[in-house]
């Protein structure tokens, strides 16, 4: 566990911050990252950590054991003179572990209350009036690409929570579309008082692709041909997310004409697939060959096609 | 007549003040206060959903955190439940198309 931060830097504040600085602070703060009003699930450790500095530093009692002792201060009894303390924890043998060991020993386990730590997460003033409190629901994005949304995919995800990091395993079905929420049972923030855990929710989110565009589950991609493959007709090969596909061109298509490739969009587990569009767009050589040129002078001279006027 | 065996389509005052270790009166209170909606049957009687325990867990959290007043607690809620549409909107709009045009 990373060892716990200075209360007041946690609150941001200097050491001789007033009462009402600390009460300001903290108000801002949690508001930031109360669990109900911040999803993400980094939100949660800290809004304990910013109410358990609040705890302490809000009762001019415990702030001055605090600003005495230390972070130790909950092993220390009551009476003890800081000065003593410190030089009996400097004097201890060996080095400063051994002496923290001593002292808790001697004071027996009084300071800290696991419950105590843990209720403070949500103020220890209102303690005793609510029983046990499920946690919050959280969010957390989960950015895929084009092609893993397709195909489905497999994914441990890193999640803060306030016992560490953890990890888990996430099967993503195959046609997840962007903003689809997939909620984790129980993955969520912590309950208090023994009540359970809420849900996290991940997020989907498509990430842009250079050659597909999705809308819902039809996906729109970009079909370049030849001039003569316009104007003639053709079957052309396309990739899709889904694996090559073959296209028909029909006789007589200008650009911006759409094909559409039914069922070749994203894949939809309770229903229709999305289709496909492909979205013509004529491109001719940069530079011609000597026979293209000619080709193309011909036909140019023979045409009385102008697109101009056809429109 | 069918009623008597089908399930009960939630949970009735006593089982959901249990379930959400309040008491009863408190919830009495949140429902008179619009905090929450049960439905009600032919009789008069209220039934809660599941999701209202997640419900007054909200509540529970944001009152403690913030000594919000039970009003001022249901205005809150009203403007997270906004804004978390508002944001699911947002993400669900097509992104408008980037880069070249497409002809």
């Amino acid at each position: 566990m990373a060892p716990r931060r200075d209360f007041y830097e946690v609150l941001g504040l200097r050491r001789d911050a007033s009462a009402e600085d600390i009460q300001r602070a903290y108000r801002k703060l949690a508001r930031t990252y109360h669990p109900d009003v911040n999803k993400s699930p980094e939100a949660e450790e800290k809004f304990k950590e910013v109410s358990e500095a609040y705890d302490v530093l809000s009762d001019p009692d415990t702030r001055k054991r605090y600003d005495a002792f230390g972070p130790d201060f909950r092993h220390v009894p009551d009476g003890v003179d800081p000065q003593t303390w410190a030089r009996a924890r400097a004097g201890a043998p060996g080095p400063g572990r051994a002496g923290d060991e001593r002292v808790r020993v001697d004071f027996g386990e009084a300071g800290i209350d696991i419950d105590d730590l843990f209720e403070s997460m949500f103020g220890a003033r209102g303690r005793g009036r609510w029983g046990p409190i499920t946690g919050a629901d959280q969010e957390v994005e989960l950015p895929l690409t084009v092609e893993d949304a397709y195909t489905g995919v497999h994914r441990w995800l890193t999640v803060s929570g306030t016992e560490g990091n953890r990890s888990i395993e996430v099967t993503i079905p195959p046609g997840v579309t962007d903003g689809q929420r997939i909620r984790l049972a129980g993955q969520g923030g912590q309950g208090t008082g023994g009540a359970g855990a809420g849900d996290l929710y991940l997020v989907v989110q498509i990430l842009s692709h250079p050659r597909y565009r999705v809308e819902g589950r039809d996906i729109y991609a970009e079909l370049p041909v030849a001039p003569w493959e316009a104007a003639l007709g053709a079957s052309v090969a396309f990739d899709t997310p889904g694996g090559e596909a073959k296209v028909r061109v029909p006789a007589g298509t200008s650009s911006g004409r759409r094909l559409r490739l039914r069922g070749r969009g994203m894949p939809n587990p309770s229903g229709r697939n999305g289709d496909l569009y492909a979205e013509v767009r004529i491109m001719v050589p940069s530079k011609l060959t000597k026979d293209e040129r000619r080709l193309f002078e011909e036909l140019s001279a023979t045409s009385t096609f102008d697109p101009r006027r056809q429109r | 007549m069918s009623t008597a065996l089908s399930r009960p389509a939630g949970l009735d005052l006593q089982s959901f003040a249990r379930l959400a270790s309040l008491h009863p009166d408190l919830v009495r209170r949140f429902v008179a206060l619009g905090l929450l909606e049960p439905r009600r049957d032919a009789s008069g009687r209220m039934w809660f959903a599941y999701g209202d325990l997640v419900a007054v867990a909200r509540l529970q959290r944001l009152r403690r955190a913030f000594s919000l007043n039970y009003a001022a607690l249901g205005l809150v809620v009203d403007l997270l439940d906004r804004i978390a549409a508002l944001e699911a909107d947002l993400r669900n709009r097509p992104r408008p198309a980037r880069g070249r045009s497409w002809i």
